[in-house]
């Protein structure tokens, strides 16, 4: 086997199986992957343009009983700094956020056992009724399969209900690898690939969009990674429903896994993820490159690595901040990184529809 | 790496250029500065890169001093430095400097503000202290601006100040104080700083003097494209004449509390990484280019690698690890941290000394790379599959596989033959029946002449050292001492001869050496004598490596030759035009190698192995051995 017959093949349209896929990832010179990435990314999104979004992710509980080892975040219930905000808190919080430009609201919580479904129905039908200027993008896997278990109802009834309430988004968060032999390891209550799969496939059935995430440098292997985007790709043949791919590094801060895991991976690591994910992905509209999550430079130089999307502006975020890593902007630092990297910055809706372009005037010097 | 698919024609010339060894020019440079396609780019750097130090990146065991922050200028663009009296002003002693160091060290980067008061003497007994504490350790000290300060103050030559430092223990100069060489950029932002004329004078002299240093770019801030390429290009006409300098260091501005601000953010991590790559193609002559993590930021600096940077800097004293260190130091931390990112780039990390010499080798599935034009052969196809190259001169490379961090390489018939009890051959050698061109003896006198006389050996040799040794003696019945040059520059005027080899051989056989009108080729002078070829490297590999890592390993080897032997022209033609050969000379030059080991081979193996035992039984080698 060659990685250039294999990028060459990938360059030229054609899919690329999963032994190359872990070749790629083994062997391929960062650059190598990075051109041929470049390619299907032009390929599929010809403007030399980059979207963005204005948006929070604000947090309606951190109350959760899942217990995986790589999260900062969670509380078990009357553990100190243990909250659950009421939906009249969240909607202040989400007008809030409108009145400064946001358009996309993406709301998680832990898996909290004591919510009623009617506690969701709510939040998302007074979200479409007094927010319209948002779009919400709610509710992962883990949470949808939550409000079953809590109401009795299967999991395509909850999504319809949800559906009904208004919401036609969700976020791909909780994927975590789709592997189960690392979910057991780092997240053994909160189901397996097969569970996060199938909570997609019955939303895109239904109609929902959403993304898909990947979050790696823990304990798996380039194996499990590599079966990971082959799920994923395998689904997306199967329902078409998602919209981007967005990968994003453990951060180990304040974690069980800190023991284990102490650093980072490392932004040589990210950028191949990347291009490899726009490789493999052959039928994935978008892959998001984050600024957030893995740094503002390592964010401007993987929109030369194969990504489309710089993510959102993220005017909350308590997630990673838990793990005590933090990272700041605004729409006009946005505009300007993106800038400074050699493209145009589109603003997008949730569903990557363009709002408004800020042309690149000056050369990137 | 692959071919390059370039998606902006405008940088297709260029690459032209650059593989042809012609040199750019500032248009060539904007032209690669201002191209959207920067992936491109990075490969073109990471191209050069890969050849001259393979899969390598260097490092070093180092701590930063800063032996005080009071300083006589007010520059601009500095937060460091402060007046006497302030709160934040600081001196440090020399005992409070050696107090800093530890013994795994191998590098102690003296700077610091310019303080109106302190004795010459104090800053001797400094780099003298430092020095003795650590003998095993090099000190870099004193940028061109404080070198000048120096020479103004203690009313001395530069001359003068730099001789006086380098006896009490100095070995390198550190590249600052270069900020832009642009009268305009330094007007703005630095009117007190010495300026171009008299950094490039510290940096003259210091070369002249066998100190190699460093060079630096400060980037981002009011400086034009123009104004940096014309500074890289300043650099490269000064490297022409001195060849003193070890690396070219971009250092981004760092927006703060600085007296103005130019520009008030940080400098964009692609503006960050197409520096590193231009600077790489347009510094032509420049051994390496260094990612200076600390500045650049970890992040930036472990891409960098992939964008033509060799160089991490090192530990830098491991301040910057801050989180609780436990039984483990901040140095090792620093270290292991260091290690991590250049592996997880897919590099092999390499720690140095200052002279970039490779003292350990961190990784494995290494194998050996003769730098020069006569083993390019085995490289030119040579598709790596889960082996990884590293370019080093074949004495060091002795030391390295004595040191078990080498798998194979041609190693240097010397080495091979000390170390025969761990290594196997492998069918092929760098061996000649006629002239070599490329080991050669440069002398003021003819062979008798040379009793009694001092002769200068190339730190690049193991082999061609012991058959000078034996020609001298059994040969010619001469006696002469020999002492080792340190890579880099050198002072050759008290010596009878020299001995060269490689492309530095080749180089100079071309233009002469001045003062040096006897040359010996050393092959052909062993051939007379006793009709039979000279081996001066075989092809070995580890007897413990797994069997299926030799299969692969031979039949990589064996493609590339035999690829490469369809036409040496083809594979030595850039290699040649980068030391001055034209390819009908390349082509003779390679055409003259025997690259399969045979029975005449074999037989002067043993010939040799014969008479080094005999010498070894006559005599006690006088050879001052600069390993350190």
């Amino acid at each position: 086997m060659h990685g250039a017959d294999i990028l060459r093949k990938a360059r030229s349209g054609e899919r690329i199986s999963r032994e190359e896929g872990l070749f790629l990832l083994g062997h391929a010179e960062l650059l190598d992957l990075a051109e041929t990435a470049n390619e299907v990314r032009f390929r599929k999104n010809p403007e030399r343009r980059v979207t963005f979004v204005i948006d929070t992710n604000p947090n309606y509980s951190n109350i959760c009983n899942i217990d995986c080892i790589f999260c900062a975040f969670y509380r078990h219930p009357g553990d100190e700094g243990a909250y659950t905000h009421s939906v009249d808190h969240m909607i202040a919080r989400f007008k809030e956020a409108a009145a400064n430009g946001a358009t996309t609201v993406l709301l998680q919580g832990g898996v909290n056992p004591s919510l009623p479904l009617e506690y969701y129905c709510e939040l998302v039908e007074r979200t479409v009724r007094e927010v319209p200027a948002v779009y919400p993008h709610f509710f992962s896997t883990s949470e949808i399969i939550g409000m079953a278990r809590v109401s009795g109802l299967t999991v395509p009834a909850v999504l319809s209900r949800m559906w009904d309430a208004g919401l036609r988004s969700l976020p791909g968060g909780g994927a975590e690898i789709l592997a189960d032999g690392v979910k057991k390891k780092i997240s053994h209550l909160k189901g397996t690939s097969a569970d996060w799969l199938s909570v997609m496939r019955e939303a895109h059935r239904i109609g929902y969009r959403t993304t898909a995430t990947m979050m790696y440098g823990h304990l798996e292997k380039d194996e499990e990674i590599v079966e990971h985007l082959d799920v994923v790709r395998a689904l997306q043949d199967e329902q078409g429903g998602f919209t981007a791919f967005i990968p994003w590094s453990f951060k180990p801060g304040n974690t069980p896994l800190e023991k284990v895991i102490p650093h980072y991976a490392t932004p040589v690591r990210y950028l191949q993820m990347i291009s490899l994910s726009r490789i493999y992905l052959d039928n994935m509209p978008h892959i998001q490159a984050s600024w957030f999550s893995e740094g503002k430079k390592t964010g401007q130089i993987a929109l030369h690595f194969g990504a489309d999307d710089f993510g959102g502006t993220l005017q909350e975020e308590n997630v990673h901040a838990a793990a005590n890593f933090v990272n700041k902007t605004n729409t006009e630092e946005c505009i300007r990184l993106i800038h400074e990297s050699g493209f145009a910055a589109a603003q997008r809706t949730t569903l990557y529809g363009i709002l408004n372009v800020h042309p690149l005037t000056v050369p990137s010097e | 790496m692959h071919d390059i698919v370039f998606h902006d024609r405008s940088l297709v010339p260029v690459w032209d250029k650059v593989q042809r060894a012609e040199r750019l020019t500032l248009e060539d440079g904007l032209t690669l500065y201002r191209s959207p396609d920067v992936i491109a780019l990075g490969k073109m750097a990471h191209a050069v890169q890969q050849n001259r130090s393979g899969d390598g990146i260097y490092f070093v065991l180092n701590q930063k001093i800063e032996h005080t922050n009071i300083c006589v200028l007010s520059c601009k663009f500095c937060d460091f430095a402060a007046k006497k009296g302030d709160p934040r002003a600081y001196e440090m002693t020399t005992r409070e400097i050696l107090a800093k160091l530890t013994p795994e060290i191998r590098e102690v980067h003296i700077t610091g503000g310019m303080p109106p008061d302190w004795p010459w003497e104090r800053y001797l007994d400094i780099v003298r202290s430092v020095h003795s504490v650590l003998p095993g350790a090099d000190v870099k000290a004193f940028t061109a601006v404080e070198i000048d300060f120096f020479h103004k103050k203690f009313r001395m030559s530069i001359e003068e100040v730099l001789r006086r430092l380098q006896e009490a223990g100095l070995r390198t100069l550190p590249g600052g104080g270069a900020e832009v060489f642009s009268e305009r950029v330094r007007r703005l932002l630095f009117p007190q700083k010495i300026g171009a004329k008299g950094w490039f004078e510290v940096h003259r002299t210091a070369h002249r003097l066998g100190i190699p240093t460093n060079s630096t770019m400060l980037y981002g801030h009011i400086e034009t494209l123009e104004e940096r390429l014309i500074h890289m290009m300043r650099l490269r006409e000064a490297q022409d004449e001195t060849g003193g300098f070890l690396t070219f260091i971009p250092l981004a501005f760092q927006p703060g509390d600085t007296g103005i601000k130019p520009r008030d953010r940080f400098t964009s991590a692609i503006d960050d990484l197409r520096t590193i790559a231009v600077s790489r193609l347009m510094l032509d002559n420049f051994p390496h280019i260094k990612a200076y993590w600390v500045m650049l930021t970890e992040e930036v600096a472990s891409v960098a690698l992939n964008f033509g940077a060799d160089d991490m800097d090192g530990t830098v004293g491991g301040e910057k690890i801050a989180h609780d260190a436990g039984a483990v130091s901040p140095m090792t931390l620093a270290k292991e941290n260091i290690i991590r990112i250049i592996r997880d780039a897919g590099k092999i990390p390499v720690e140095r000394d200052a002279f970039y010499n490779p003292v350990h080798l961190h990784g494995d599935r290494i194998v050996g790379q003769i730098p020069f034009l006569n083993s390019v052969p085995f490289y030119a196809h040579f598709e790596k599959g889960r082996f990884r190259l590293f370019p080093v001169v074949p004495r060091r490379m002795g030391i390295l596989c004595d040191e078990g961090q080498l798998d194979a390489g041609p190693f240097s018939l010397m080495d091979y033959l000390a170390q025969q009890d761990r290594l196997e051959l492998m069918g092929w050698t760098i061996a000649n029946h006629r002239e070599v061109k490329s080991v050669l003896l440069f002398s003021r006198v003819p062979w008798a002449g040379l009793e009694g006389g001092s002769i200068g050996i190339t730190d690049d040799t193991a082999t061609s050292i012991r058959l000078l040794q034996i020609l001298l003696k059994k040969k010619h019945c001469v006696r002469s001492s020999f002492e080792r040059l340190h890579a880099g520059v050198n002072d050759w005027s008290r010596h009878d001869a020299l001995l060269l080899i490689g492309d530095e051989a080749l180089r100079r056989r071309g233009t002469g050496i001045k003062g040096f009108p006897y040359v010996y080729d050393l092959a052909r002078e062993w051939q007379e004598w006793q009709g039979l070829p000279f081996v001066f490297a075989v092809w070995a590999r580890r007897r413990d490596l797994p069997p299926d890592a030799k299969e692969e390993l031979d039949g990589l080897l064996a493609r590339s030759v035999a690829l490469s032997s369809r036409d040496f022209t083809a594979v030595g033609a850039a290699h040649g035009r980068r030391i001055g050969m034209s390819p009908a000379e390349v082509a003779d030059y390679l055409g003259g190698f025997t690259f399969v080991l045979g029975e005449k081979e074999m037989e002067a193996i043993e010939t040799f192995d014969r008479l080094v035992r005999e010498l070894e039984e006559e005599t006690t080698v006088h050879a001052h051995d600069a390993r350190r």
